[in-house]
């Protein structure tokens, strides 16, 4: 026990820019159930932790709790005792779930006769974790572990723990994201996030939104991949509406073909990367204040892009092609960053005559159908497309047909794009700002019918969306390069 | 652009569990994303007039989120059934004909192939993280012994 007047000094380190705690939003629910049951008393559970590691940001992301059976926790308003035998038991379930998998130490500050609870690590919890983080660390070497306090208003503090060469070492976290169908974000008393400068600029957005959305806005760090038709078209809007980071990912360069439905590509930025054309049009419609936007001429579904796109909060799929949908599909689940995928598909008859349009915007989040429950993926049309100019040669070649060279060019037109697009803002609205009580599943808007249509088909239990949900770097991704 | 990691491994063990050599190609095929993977010398059905030959298929270099083709081939493409097919009274092999241009890019070379349609995963779909190319190979080897017509 310390002295009251005793100062513990942290084993301090930097690790990352940026430290973030996030888990899925059923866990979350569990946890908060689970520890404010035990008020007035404190109360605490271990939660297995993934890393999910970026560039500037790395996430210890909370899966399976393992709650204290009867007799591990000695629990009072004002403390916490745990057990030898708990802390062993649930080194053990880390150790059998993988190298990679760490501990967290979630646990209560709850109202008591002495006021109500503050969530912030108390002296006492330093000096105890100062002890109990050097065994873990020590245990799970190759994890990120951390800890969590919380209080019943639902606040935070949190920071992440791990393993140095000269033993255990501590970072703060600035905030928890907690993901379901909908994106919440938690800030900590770290917290680096700020206003917006000029509020009143931004005052028509407010009413809808809140001050509180205005800052969330302002601090979300937005991926963009693709920067076509649709990725023009989201830059546009997200930095109009004050989104305060944007990334956007996209290797071609502009040409004057381009032009008639992609936004920013000016006759100056033909031939030119078509992601400066895409910064300069963001600077030029920016709202937020401060404002940044990164750019990389390059496929964001590379080993490295993949890593850039881990530090994003939300991400805008604008790709044309379905296999860089795979690992960008996997990435949102695994990583708990939910993701907006947008297609169009014009359909010819076999005349060649126009006879379908659609655009479709669908969110990938945990609690929402994948791309694959979808069936926007499956492995039949990843292969289709793989076959190129040869497509459908299993069909045709077998029975003396000769085989149809494909340019697999296909029609792509401002109007349309652009619906797929307001269709997946007001999703992206949805899940950022949560502007209404239910995020959609797959929003489909269909002609000749003139028909917006929403999905009601159900996650497949056994898909990875399901399975596979806040598994971090511990689930492999496959890179997609579309050269 | 080179075969991944998870394609060439994914050979490596066909290659050890099959019990014949195969090898994967360089490259893709031009206009395509699809690598050539073949052995040189595979047996054939007895009903076949050549005993042995190529045998292999085309797999999208995003296995195995995308699907081997649902098809084989072999070579020499010259390849007919020794007696007549009693259902069809033809010596042609069912469901099979000669197409160029399909393993451009591998050791093959620019030569045709006997490419076999073969719906090898309609009853079940491939599954990205349980099915392998030896799975697929299973698949191909049953049409050898399956009956010469539909």
């Amino acid at each position: 026990m310390p002295d009251r007047k005793e100062k513990v000094v942290l084993p301090a380190a930097h690790r990352a820019e940026e430290i973030h705690l996030a888990m899925q939003r059923a866990v979350w629910s569990d946890l908060v159930v689970g520890l404010n049951a035990a008020a007035p008393n404190e109360a605490c559970a271990f939660v297995l932790t993934r890393p999910s590691i970026g560039i500037v940001r790395h996430t210890a992301i909370l899966g399976e709790i393992v709650w204290p059976r009867e007799g591990e926790v000695e629990a009072t308003p004002g403390k916490l005792e745990i057990s030898a035998d708990y802390i062993s038991r649930a080194l053990d379930v880390a150790a059998e779930a993988g190298p990679r998998v760490g501990l967290c130490l979630v646990h209560s500050h709850p109202d008591s006769e002495w006021g109500p609870g503050i969530a912030e690590f108390s002296r006492r919890d330093d000096w105890y974790e100062q002890r109990l983080f050097p065994t873990i660390v020590g245990s799970r070497p190759e994890a990120l572990s951390a800890s969590l306090v919380l209080n019943p208003k639902g606040e935070v503090d949190a920071r992440v723990w791990w393993r140095e060469t000269k033993g255990a070492a501590t970072q703060k976290a600035q905030v928890l994201r907690i993901v379901g169908p909908e994106l919440t974000v938690l800030e900590t008393p770290a917290s680096t996030w700020s206003d917006h400068a000029d509020p009143t600029v931004m005052d028509r957005s407010t009413r809808l939104w809140g001050g509180e959305g205005r800052r969330r806005l302002q601090n979300l760090r937005v991926g963009i991949v693709g920067g076509g038709g649709t990725g023009s078209l989201v830059t546009f809007a997200t930095a109009t509406m004050g989104v305060g980071k944007l990334r956007i990912w996209d290797k071609d360069t502009g040409s004057k073909q381009n032009r008639n439905r992609t936004a920013g590509i000016t006759k100056e930025f033909i031939d030119k990367p078509k992601v400066e054309a895409l910064k300069a049009l963001a600077e030029t419609v920016a709202t937020a204040e401060p404002f940044l936007v990164e750019i990389y001429q390059d496929w964001a579904t590379t080993e490295q892009g993949l890593r850039q796109l881990r530090d994003c909060d939300i991400i805008f799929c604008c790709v044309d092609k379905f296999a860089p949908r795979v690992p960008l599909n996997d990435l949102a689940y695994a990583h708990l960053i939910p993701t907006l995928d947008m297609a169009s598909w014009i359909h010819p008859d076999r005349d060649g005559n126009i006879d379908a349009l659609m655009t479709h915007a669908h969110v990938w989040s945990p609690g929402i159908p994948c791309a694959w429950c979808r069936e926007t993926l499956t492995s039949y049309r990843l292969t289709q497309e793989a076959q190129g100019e040869q497509r459908g040669a299993e069909k045709r070649i077998p029975y003396g047909l000769p085989l149809e060279a494909i340019d697999a060019v296909e029609p792509s037109v401002l109007p349309l794009n652009m619906l797929g697009v307001s269709l997946a803002l007001m999703q992206f609205m949805q899940v950022a700002l949560k502007i209404t009580t239910r995020t959609p599943n797959d929003l489909k808007f269909i002609l000749p019918e003139w028909e917006l249509d929403e999905s009601d088909r159900k996650a497949k239990s056994e898909c990875d969306c399901v399975q596979t949900i806040g598994l971090g770097d511990t689930l492999p991704i496959r890179p997609v390069i579309m050269e | 652009m080179p075969p991944s990691e998870d394609l060439l491994k994914a050979v490596q063990t066909l290659d050890e569990r099959s019990g014949y050599v195969f090898q994967i190609s360089p490259d893709v095929v031009p206009g395509t994303n699809l690598f050539v993977v073949h052995t040189a010398e595979h047996p054939f059905r007895s009903d076949y007039t050549v005993a042995g030959g190529a045998f292999g298929f085309r797999v999208p270099a995003n296995f195995p989120d995308a699907a081997p083709e649902d098809s084989f081939f072999i070579l020499p493409t010259t390849v007919k059934l020794v007696r007549p097919d009693p259902v069809r009274n033809v010596v042609d092999l069912n469901r099979a004909s000669v197409a160029d241009g399909l393993v451009v890019g591998s050791v093959l070379g620019r030569v045709p192939v006997l490419m076999f349609s073969w719906h090898l995963w309609d009853r079940v779909p491939w599954n990205r993280r349980i099915h392998t190319l030896m799975d697929h190979y299973n698949h191909c080897i049953r049409r050898f012994e399956q009956p010469e017509h539909d």
